[in-house]
Order: C-alpha cells, then structure tokens, then sequence
C-alpha cells in the first residue's frame, strides 16, 4: 500500500492553491500540491483581463479605495455574498498586487503625460500624472466605478501565474503534476487527506495530511458551452460531496457575454474595457437603449441577458450555428489591438479567419454568452475551512467564500484566488501547524481498498449504456434547461433527466479493460461526479424562486430579499441518493455594512425589498452622520471584521495626505 | 595536476568558486576561426580567380604573395609561412567545431530523423555545414598540404598542370563546393548567433541576411567554377610542356 | 462541402508491457472550422475510445497540446485541419519529453528541472513591504519583460531543436529566454556572473547551434534568435 505523508496537502495548483502553498511553506509546513496538469497549464492562465485592485495609481482610477471596491462588489454580488469576506478581501488585494509585482508580474505600468484611450467610443485624451509614472495602471472593466483592473496586455491569468509557480519553486514548494484526487479520506468528520490517482502510471497512492485545501477551480464543463478549459469538471466538488461535505450556491453560474462562436473561446471584457462594443444584424449599437449609464460595460449578467434579449427580438445575426452578435474592437484602432489586445487578435485569426483589427464590418466578430465562471463552491467560513468537515479548507474559484455572491464581477476572481490564498492559506497554515493528527492506519488503508475495488467494479461493469453520450446529454441538459434564463418547467425537467442519467451511468460498460492508463474509465468515474455536481445546480436553480444576479427566473423576475437572502446548501445526505439534499443559510441584513438596495444597473424596482434592509439603511446612515474620524474607523463601527494584522494594514495610495 | 581538476573530473561538481569560463571562450573562439577562414577564402577565390583575366594578372599577384615588391624576385616561403598558419587555425576550427558533431551514432539518427521529418530550414543548413565541415576537414588539409610542401609550384602554368595533368579538379570541384557553402552558411549563422544585424527588425533582416548570402554563394561558386574551367583549358594547351614555369610577359619583352 | 479527412495517430502505452507501438488510422468527416482538438476529441468519443492526447485550455493558451503534425511541431488546438489539402494528418508525439501515451507526453517533469535549474524566479534580497508603493518601473521595461514572460512552456522550442534532440541535458530556448527575462527585470538582483553559473556551458547557451528551429516554431512568436544571441554576448563577456 502506498501512502505518503505531509503536513499540508493543496489539491489543485492554480493561482489559488499556489498562492495557499507559499503561505504554509513560508510557515516551514511540509506542502504537496497536486494538479491534474502541469501547474502551469492550470485554469487561471487563462485569464486575460485583468485583476482588480483598488491602487488607484492611474488618473482614471483617481479616488479609488476599498470603500468604492467593496460598494462595486457588494452591488455586483446582486447582495448575495458575505460582506465580510469583501472587506477581507478589498483590504488584502491592493497588497496581493503589489506582492505579486514584486514576484516579477510584469504589470503594466502608467507613463507619464497624455494618452488617447476611447472611453464610450469616443477618442478622449487624458494625462497621467508625473508622480504616478511608472506605477501600475489599471483598465475599465465591467461593474466597477473606477479604473482598476490591473493587468499585463491580454495575458494576467498567465503572468501572475507563472509568478506564483515560480515563488512557490524558489520555496521548495513539492509540486506534482498529473495526480489527480479522486476521494478523500474522511472519518467523524473530520478530513485527513485524499486518495490520488497517477495520471502517468495509473495507480493509486493515499495522502495524508494535517490539513487538505482543494482549490481546483470551477466546473463549467457541465455545461455544453463554456469558456473553460477541459479540465474544469468539478471533480474537486465531487469528492468533497462525496464526503458529506456542503456546497454553497451551486446554481450561481456566471455567463459571460462575449465568448466568440463557435468554439466558446473567451474574448476578454478588455475588449469592451478599452472601448470596444456590441452590434447587433444591422450593425447598430444595441446597449445603451437598455443600459444607458453603464452601455455596453454593465455588469456581466446584465449584459449576457441583454445580449439574448436582443437576439429573442430578431436582431440576432444567422450562422450554421445558430444566431450571435457581433463584437467590435476595430473602432479601437490597429495599432492598439496589436498591442494590448493582441491574444483577441491571435484567437479571432486562428479560429475564426478574422482580423478584429480590420475597419468596420470585416473586423467583427460573432459572440454569444456562454457559462464562464461558478460562483457556488465548497461552502466554507471566512477562514476557508469547510463549514462541515473539520480539516478540510477551501479557496479560490472551487470555494464559497463568498465574495462573489450571485455574480461576480471582471477581474474580481483572480484577485480572489491569491487573496485567499494569503487570507485562508495562513488560517489553513496556523490549522495544519496546531492540528496533530492521530493517524489510524486501517482508516487509510479501507479508503484506498474501497477506491481500487470502485475501478476495478467499473471495468467489469457489463451494462448497455455509453458513459461518453451520458456525459454528451447531460451538457445539453445544462446548456437548455439550466441556462441564462430559466424557469421552474424547465429546471424541473433538468433535475429529473439528470437523476436518470446519474442511474444509467451505474449500467455502463466499458471496452478497453485496461487498469493502468485508460481514458475511457477516467470518463466512466469522472461523469457520474460531474452529474452530482450538475444536480446541485440544477436542484439549487429549481428551488430558488426568484432572480438574483446571474441567476434569472423568467418566473420570478424579481430580486426577492424578503425570501430569499439566503445561501443554498445542498449536499449528499446518502452516498446512494440520485439527488442532494438543500437547505439555507440566512444573511444577515442587520449586519450588514450595505444593506441590499438597487444595484445601479439593470431594471430599477425589480426587488422585492426585506423591511430590514430599511431598518438596517437608517441605523448605517446614523452612524455615518454621528460620525467623527476617517473612513476606517467608521468602516470598523459599521462592520468590524477579522483579518491578520499585516493584511489590515493601510495600503498607501498616491494623494493620501489629502485624507 | 590540480586537486580541483580530478574532483570535478570525478564528481562532476567543481570546488572552484566560479564556472569555468572555458566554454564561453572556446564558443566565441570557433566563431573567430571560422570568420578568419571565411574571410581568407572570400579573397582567396577573388584572388585565385585572377586567372580569369589572364595568366599575367594571376602571375603578377602571385608574386605579391611571394612579397616580390620587398624581397627582389620574392620567395614561395611567404606562401608556405602563410598556408601553415591557415593550416593551424583550420585545425584549430575543425577541433572546436567537431565537439558539435553528433558523437554517436543514436545521436546522429535521433538527428537525421527528426530534421528529415521536420524539413527546417535552417536546421537543414546546418547540416550542410556539418557535411562541408566534414569534407573540408580532409580536402583542405591535402590542399594545404601541397601549398605548404611546394609553394614555388603556384603560378598561371603550374597550378594549371596540377589541376589538369595531375588530375587534381575533382578534388578541387568538391573543395570548391564544400567551402563556399560551408562559409556562405557559417557566415549567416555567424550573425544570427551573436544578433550583429538585428535592427529595427531582426525577423525581416534575417529574411535579407540570407538571400544576400544566398547571392554571394552562388557567385562565388560561378567564378570558382570558371576559374577551374580556365586552369584545365591551360593545362590542356600546356599539356606537352608539363613541368615547365610560366615567364611573365615583362621578362619576355627584356629578352627580346 | 464536407470531405473526409484521415489521421493517423501513433499510439503505444509504454506502462502497458504487451502494447506495441503502432499507427492507428481514423477516418472521420470534416466540419466547419474544425481544429485537431475538435477532430481528436471526436474520434476519442465515437471511434476509439482509448486514444490519449492532451488539451485543457483548446484556445492556443495554456501550451498542453503540443504534437509533430505533418513532421512540424505545432499546437494542435491551433491547427485547422481545412490546412492540409490532401486531408491527412499525421500525429506523433513530441520528442525529447517522456512518452505518457499516444500523443501525450510529460512536459511537466521537463519544464519543472528547467525551471529549477535556471533558477526561474526573481532573486532579491530586498523584502517587499506590500503596503506601501510598489517599486517604480519604466514602462518600456515592463513591457519587454512582459514580451519574454509570454512563453508558454509548451516545450515546441525543444521538440523543434536537433541540439535537444541530441543532448538531452541541453537546456532549450525556453531556459534561455527565461534567462533573458529574469536579467532585464529590474526586481531581479542577479548580474551576468550569476546567470554564467547557470547557463555558461555547453548545456546551456553554448550549447545552442543557432539552428533558429526554436524561433521559428515557438506559437507565441517569442524573438527566441535575438534574445538568445543577446545573452551569448553578455555570456560571452563576463
Ligand atoms: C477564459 C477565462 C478568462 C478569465 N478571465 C478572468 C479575468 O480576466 N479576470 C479574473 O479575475 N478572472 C478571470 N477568469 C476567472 C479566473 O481565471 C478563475 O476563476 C481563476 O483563475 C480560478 O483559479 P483557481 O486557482 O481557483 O483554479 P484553476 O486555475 O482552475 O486551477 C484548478 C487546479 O486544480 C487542479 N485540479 C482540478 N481538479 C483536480 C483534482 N480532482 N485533483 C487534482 N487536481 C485537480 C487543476 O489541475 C488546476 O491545477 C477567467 C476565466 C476564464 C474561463
Ligand atoms: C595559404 C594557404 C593557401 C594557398 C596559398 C592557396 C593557394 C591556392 C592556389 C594557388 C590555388 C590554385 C590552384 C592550385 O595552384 O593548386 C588554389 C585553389 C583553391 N583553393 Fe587554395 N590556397 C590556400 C588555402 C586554401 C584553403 C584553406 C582553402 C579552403 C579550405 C582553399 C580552397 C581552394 C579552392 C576551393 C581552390 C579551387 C578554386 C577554384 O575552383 O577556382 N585554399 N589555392
Ligand atoms: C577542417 C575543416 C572544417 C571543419 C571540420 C569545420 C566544421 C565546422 C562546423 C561543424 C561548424 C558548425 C559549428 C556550430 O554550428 O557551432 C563550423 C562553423 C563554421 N565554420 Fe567551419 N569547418 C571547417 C573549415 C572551415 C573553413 C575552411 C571555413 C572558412 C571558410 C569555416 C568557416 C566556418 C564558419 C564561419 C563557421 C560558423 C562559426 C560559428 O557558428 O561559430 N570552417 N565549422
Ligand atoms: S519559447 Fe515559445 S516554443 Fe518555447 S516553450 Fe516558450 S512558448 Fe513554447
Ligand atoms: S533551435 Fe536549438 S540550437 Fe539554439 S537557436 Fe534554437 S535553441
Ligand atoms: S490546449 Fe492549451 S494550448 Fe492547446
């Protein structure tokens, strides 16, 4: 038997679980990570946009703070994160950048004196200030009042990346690429460790650790169109499932408007930020009829909805593959999307055989929302530990912190990750350093047994059904029926459908017997995983009668805080039911530093208000007025919030003297 | 011997505080061999092609060679001093360069496979210069041997009787091939290695680089090729007198 | 209108004893817009499920998928399969990485020794209060860095290289351009004697032949031939 032991062990080696390494190894912990890929290829360098972070260096960005990104965030959130966390995290993310620039993030930086930029597709002409020259800038991006998404041409997600990966190697971080967890190991509740496949050789291993953090990214692949990359299944949350754990809002799934047709690669919201815009068939300009204030930049899942709206009106353009919109960025200028936006112009080239920089109609290119990001995930505490099994900790696009709540804004989520990774990975370093585990052997042992005799049962499994179209219909069955706009008809025809699905894929067999490396019974244990996570989704969607953020009932049209400020918890009460189990966590109004109100954007009067959050409005508006001293000590009497001290501490800004 | 020599000769880890700055040498010194090679032919062909404007041009800078215009009637030693020198250099390339040979057989499948099946240009050049390499390595050693043993042998009849009588111009053809390509491709990936023409645009000047190049190996191998051609017409017409000196038209005036 | 095409993909499991290494033929209809992911994918769901490749990002980003297509080290996410005429491609795995299977290979274990041995990350001795002002940065400098920090480790620099092909320590453009990267990264407190330890030898910078394979193949277009010959002379200096 092959068990390996360590003092903390990460599951997932994306920016998130990179970054929680450096925290534990910097705390002299022993650290594995393990990645489904190399760590390097992970998710996150995908990211192209940008990383928001309240500098405010840049003269668009001028007055920016956390107070401003809390409120973008909080309002994003459509209400429905914790607004803790977003303190927690608007506080630490002006520090993670600077950190990460010091790591080598080739940020771009400001340059002193004038620079055109088109902001509402007018060329406009602004000027950097002389003391802001050479550090970093920031871009628009949609949601946020300021300038503030700092970023490195179309390529963050891969410079900060490669950043941390590097740090975490000078640390002798241990990371081992192509393992891939397939169950933890659990026992009264409490989590210590997790059985790992080698994805070079086959086998099994069992990891014991002090402590276990997943951060393995977020599980778009259930659905049949999504920006994410394969790997993204959500076999993270399965496990964890698998175990008793809770999830918290699965059925927050983000849409981003402009991923391009048809092969769902993402066309960063820095097209828009820079001033690119959408058009409709005619070539017209649709997004300031519906959004006049924000146009074209309103949050994304007003955009996503707008955009389908639009097409529901006939202004959608026809293709072989349905109808889509166009994106324009060739108003920005060639030598412009040469320089910053030069991934867009790589992927529209290669994949669609068009130059964006091209003038007018031959520039454009065809997009369509498709999923793009999970705001729901392992459901855990403002430390990142599992709310329900001790031990287990969780950060990054995999966890429910909940900073997001029920939409999440651009740049927002790799900020999140390496913000988490220093918040939570020194709360989760301080677990693994205090935590001494009584190692029962058998309790390994019968886990690792149980996980083998699961595969071989696979291979020997003689049924008639094909787990390659099971995983097939199942996306569709998301893409259709838990999409952009649902409906309790819909959403209840989806949960039915999965539960057969999840049944037939007990009845599968599979042709290739083959233990060692064998694709097809990595699909035959990966799809039934995913289908519980696609049934978390589904069910959460379906109960919840109300539209909230990304999440949009076209039976409930209404924002219902009266009802449903709540965070769904589903779970698998028994390892044989076809479906989990829900219950809900309750916000708190009454704690709440901003109480939930009209988001800015989107239809006004489209809530159904709470009483509280009035009550609430006037206790914070009370103590605002009374109030004598700066914005932190106020901050501090409308919400106090823990965070270590050396995250908690002011963050310099050009102009602070002014305060 | 120096005890920090067998330590890293056994262990592989040096005891000295710093790398060895050999390689850097060694690299930058069979790039300064191989310029000085490549320039010494690029004259040498222009010089040995004088032929072409008759056997008294070829005479004449012959005799400047022999360093006619210092010593009175000049001296082949000069030639034999020069050759031996050209000589060391050469081997002195050939050494360096030899350690970027494939140095096994595996090697040099796992080499020719992948370039075959790759087909990159450049990767392809190198070949060519790894071929010529090889080629040159015996062909101008015989060359220069002859140059060194009998430099009083070099002049508008005798060079023609060598390369005609004695059968010297298929080897003179394929020294002709090997060393024009092998400077003509040496010297284009001379600058590509050390960046000397990057400028404002290293990707185009490299596209220019070589078709220049390209140009300048083709004409060198034409007047190489018709310089040949004049010395066996010469030695054809010569044949009857093998052996016999060539005497400049200036004496030829004195004597009448 | 929609033609056949057909791949020919070499498969073999080197973990498996009794696998041989042999081509296997699929022959399968063309789409719209079709790429060697979407072609692979469909063959590895409908026509033989045993097939191994590796995508995760499938949009040219991430560097997982590099092959020798058609003889030619490429990203196979990126390859429109309307590029070849005749209709047929064939897949090898890429050289000089340890085969996993078929077309799947282990960059990973490559690039980490790389990354380890030209110590790939900023050395400083200098601690970073990260409340207060980031260092400044010229703007140019930052984007050169960043023009550098694009590589991708996709390793098609190394499976294009006849010097990798032969040496098996040498190590690569990649290694080399991440040298250059850390030495003009003003963060980095390193001189040329320090890089000369890590890369002055016949494994590394003296070891390139200039073959410019590497320049010519890199997807992301990374000036690899200028980049190289700048620490050469740097190298050469010290
Ligand atoms: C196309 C695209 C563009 C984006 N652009 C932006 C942007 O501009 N700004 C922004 O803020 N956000 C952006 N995002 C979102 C952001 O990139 C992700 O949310 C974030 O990178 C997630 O990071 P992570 O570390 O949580 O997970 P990931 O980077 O996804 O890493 C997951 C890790 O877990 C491993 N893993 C997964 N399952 C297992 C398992 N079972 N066993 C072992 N290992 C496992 C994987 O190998 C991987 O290493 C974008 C997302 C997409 C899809
Ligand atoms: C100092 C040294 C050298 C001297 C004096 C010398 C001299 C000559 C002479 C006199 C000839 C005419 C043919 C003959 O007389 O045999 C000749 C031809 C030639 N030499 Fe040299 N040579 C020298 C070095 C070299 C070297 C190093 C090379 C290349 C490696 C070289 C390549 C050639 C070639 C290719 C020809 C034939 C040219 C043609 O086809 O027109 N020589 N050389
Ligand atoms: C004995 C005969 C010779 C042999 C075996 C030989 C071999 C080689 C080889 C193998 C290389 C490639 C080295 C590398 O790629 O790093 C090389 C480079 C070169 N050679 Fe030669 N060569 C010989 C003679 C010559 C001659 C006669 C010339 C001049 C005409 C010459 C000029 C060059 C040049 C300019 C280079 C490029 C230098 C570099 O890459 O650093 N060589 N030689
Ligand atoms: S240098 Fe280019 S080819 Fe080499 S690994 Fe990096 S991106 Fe790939
Ligand atoms: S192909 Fe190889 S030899 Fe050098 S120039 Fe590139 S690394
Ligand atoms: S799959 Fe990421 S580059 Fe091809």
């Amino acid at each position: 038997m092959k068990i390996k032991y360590t003092d903390s062990l990460i599951i997932g080696g994306g920016l998130a679980g990179l970054r929680t390494a450096i925290a534990t190894s910097a705390k002299g912990l022993s650290t594995i990570v393990i990645s489904l890929v190399p760590v390097k290829r992970s998710h996150s360098s995908a990211a192209q946009g940008g990383m928001q972070s309240s500098l405010g260096n840049c003269i668009m960005g001028e007055g920016d703070n956390e107070d401003v990104h809390f409120a973008d965030t909080v309002k994003g959130s459509d209400w429905g994160c914790d607004q803790e966390v977003v303190r927690m995290f608007v506080q630490t993310a002006p520090k993670a950048i600077r950190e990460l620039a010091s790591w080598g993030v080739p940020w771009n930086r400001i340059k002193k004196g004038d620079r055109e930029v088109v902001i509402n597709t007018k060329k406009t002409t602004i000027t950097e200030k002389e003391e802001a020259h050479g550090l970093i800038n920031a871009r628009d991006f949609g949601g946020t009042k300021k300038w503030r998404t700092c970023y490195t041409a179309d390529a963050t997600g891969h410079t900060m990346l490669y950043a941390v990966t590097n740090e975490a190697m000078r640390l002798g971080v241990q990371i081992e690429d192509k393992k891939e967890a397939i169950s933890l190991i659990t026992k009264d509740g409490q989590c210590f460790g997790a059985i790992v496949r080698d994805l070079k050789k086959g086998g099994l291993t069992a990891y014991v650790a002090k402590g276990t953090l997943i951060a393995t990214g977020g599980y778009g692949r259930i659905y049949k169109q999504s920006t994410n990359a394969t790997i993204c299944k959500g076999t993270g949350h399965a496990i964890v499932l698998n175990a008793g754990g809770y999830m918290g809002n699965m059925e927050a799934i983000q849409f981003h408007p402009t991923p391009i047709v048809p092969s769902g690669i993402l066309l960063t919201e820095g097209c828009r930020g820079d001033g690119g815009v959408l058009r409709d068939k005619d070539g017209y300009r649709f997004m300031p009829d519906y959004e006049p204030e924000k146009k074209d930049l309103a949050s994304r899942d007003v955009v996503s909805r707008r955009m389908l709206e639009h097409i529901k009106k006939g202004k959608g353009v026809m293709s072989p593959y349905g109808e889509h919109l166009w994106l324009d960025i060739s108003i920005l200028g060639r030598k412009h999307i040469e320089k910053n936006l030069r991934d867009v112009q790589d992927i529209s080239k290669t994949f669609n055989g068009i130059d964006p920089a091209d003038k007018d109609k031959k520039g454009w290119m065809p997009v369509l929302p498709m999923q793009h990001y999970s705001m729901g995930g392992i459901r855990v505490t403002p430390k990142g530990e599992s709310v329900n099994i001790k031990g287990l900790f969780s950060c990054g696009e995999s966890a429910c912190w909940d900073m997001h709540g029920f939409n999440r804004l651009g740049g927002n989520s790799v900020s999140e990750t390496v913000v988490a990774g220093m918040i939570v990975g020194d709360y989760f370093g301080d677990f693994c350093k205090k935590n001494n585990i009584n190692i029962d052997t058998k309790m390994v042992e019968d886990e690792l047994n149980k996980q083998d005799d699961y595969l071989n049962n696979l291979l020997k499994l003689d049924g008639d059904e094909n787990i390659y179209d099971i995983k097939n219909e199942m996306r569709i069955i998301m893409q259709n029926f838990v999409g952009i706009f649902r409906n309790g008809k819909d959403l209840k025809i989806a949960v039915e459908k999965l539960k057969t699905l999840l049944q037939k894929s007990k009845n599968i067999k599979i042709k290739n017997k083959c233990r060692l490396l064998n694709p097809e019974l990595e699909e035959a244990y990966k799809v039934p995983m995913m289908l519980k996570v696609a049934l978390c989704v589904a069910k959460g969607a379906r109960e919840r009668t109300e539209s909230r953020g990304a999440h949009h009932r076209e039976d409930f049209l209404k924002r219902d805080d009266k009802n449903w400020l709540n965070r769904t918890i589903s779970y698998w009460k028994n390892e044989d039911d076809l479906e989990p189990t829900l219950k809900y966590e309750k916000l708190d109004i009454m704690k709440m530093e901003m109480p939930p109100a009209f988001r800015g954007y989107g239809k006004k009067g489209n809530s159904i208000e709470n009483p509280i959050s009035q009550k609430r409005q006037n206790e914070v508006d009370k103590i605002t007025k009374e109030h004598k001293g700066d914005r932190y000590e106020l901050q501090e009497k409308l919400m106090p919030y823990e965070l270590q001290e050396i995250y908690k501490e002011k963050n310099q800004r050009l102009g602070d003297e002014n305060e | 011997m120096l005890n920090a020599d067998i330590i890293e000769s056994i262990t592989g880890k040096t005891t000295k505080k710093h790398k060895s700055r050999i390689p850097a040498k060694l690299d930058l010194l069979q790039s300064i061999t191989g310029l000085i090679l490549a320039l010494f032919i690029v004259f040498h062909i222009i010089f040995e092609s004088s032929i072409l404007l008759g056997k008294e041009t070829m005479y004449k800078l012959t005799m400047i060679f022999e360093l006619e215009f210092i010593i009175e009637g000049g001296s082949p030693i000069f030639i034999s001093i020069l050759a031996f020198v050209i000589f060391i250099i050469l081997i002195f390339h050939a050494f360096l360069a030899m350690r970027k040979f494939p140095n096994s057989y595996r090697e040099y499948l796992r080499f020719r496979t992948h370039t075959k099946l790759m087909n990159h240009s450049d990767t392809n050049l190198w070949f060519i210069q790894i071929s010529s390499g090889f080629m040159l390595f015996f062909l101008a050693s015989i060359h220069l041997y002859i140059m060194m043993t009998q430099p009083q042998n070099i002049g508008p009849f005798a060079s023609s009787d060598r390369i005609y009588s004695d059968v010297m111009w298929p080897m003179y053809l394929m020294l002709l091939v090997s060393v024009v390509l092998h400077a003509g491709v040496g010297i284009y990936r001379l600058i590509m290695k050390w960046g000397i023409f990057d400028g404002e645009n290293p990707r185009k000047n490299r596209v220019k680089t070589k078709k220049i190049i390209q140009i300048v190996v083709v004409f060198y191998l034409i007047i190489g090729i018709f310089s040949l051609i004049s010395y066996m017409k010469i030695g054809y017409d010569h044949r009857a007198n093998y052996g016999e000196k060539y005497i400049p038209q200036m004496e030829l005036k004195n004597e009448n | 209108m929609s033609r056949e095409i057909t791949i020919i993909a070499l498969k073999y499991n080197p973990s498996d004893e009794t696998s041989k290494p042999r081509f296997a033929e699929y022959k399968l209809p063309e789409t719209a817009g079709m790429t060697l992911y979407i072609a692979l994918t469909k063959i590895k769901t409908t026509i033989d499920h045993d097939l191994s490749s590796d995508f995760v990002c499938r949009a040219g980003i991430c560097g997982a998928c590099g092959m020798i297509i058609n003889g030619k080290p490429r990203l196979a996410c990126k390859t429109l399969t309307s590029e070849f005429k005749d209709g047929k491609i064939t897949l090898l795995p890429l050289p000089t990485f340890p085969l996993i299977k078929d077309l799947s290979v282990d960059t990973g274990s490559w690039m980490k020794n790389m990354n380890i041995r030209v110590n790939s990350w900023i050395v400083s001795t200098q601690k970073t209060d990260i409340s207060k002002f980031e260092k400044k940065i010229e703007p140019k400098v930052a984007e050169d860095i960043f023009e550098l920090d694009r590589c991708m480790e996709c390793g098609l620099c190394v499976a294009s290289c006849s010097t990798a092909i032969m040496k098996e320590n040498f190590v690569g453009a990649v290694g080399l351009n991440r040298v250059v990267r850390f030495s003009i990264d003003p963060h980095d407190e390193r001189n040329d004697a320090d890089f000369y330890e890590l890369i002055g030898d016949d494994d590394g910078i003296f070891g390139c032949m200039s073959l410019l394979a590497c320049e010519d193949h890199c997807p992301k277009n990374l000036p690899l031939q200028t980049k190289i010959a700048y620490m050469r002379r740097k190298m050469v200096m010290v």
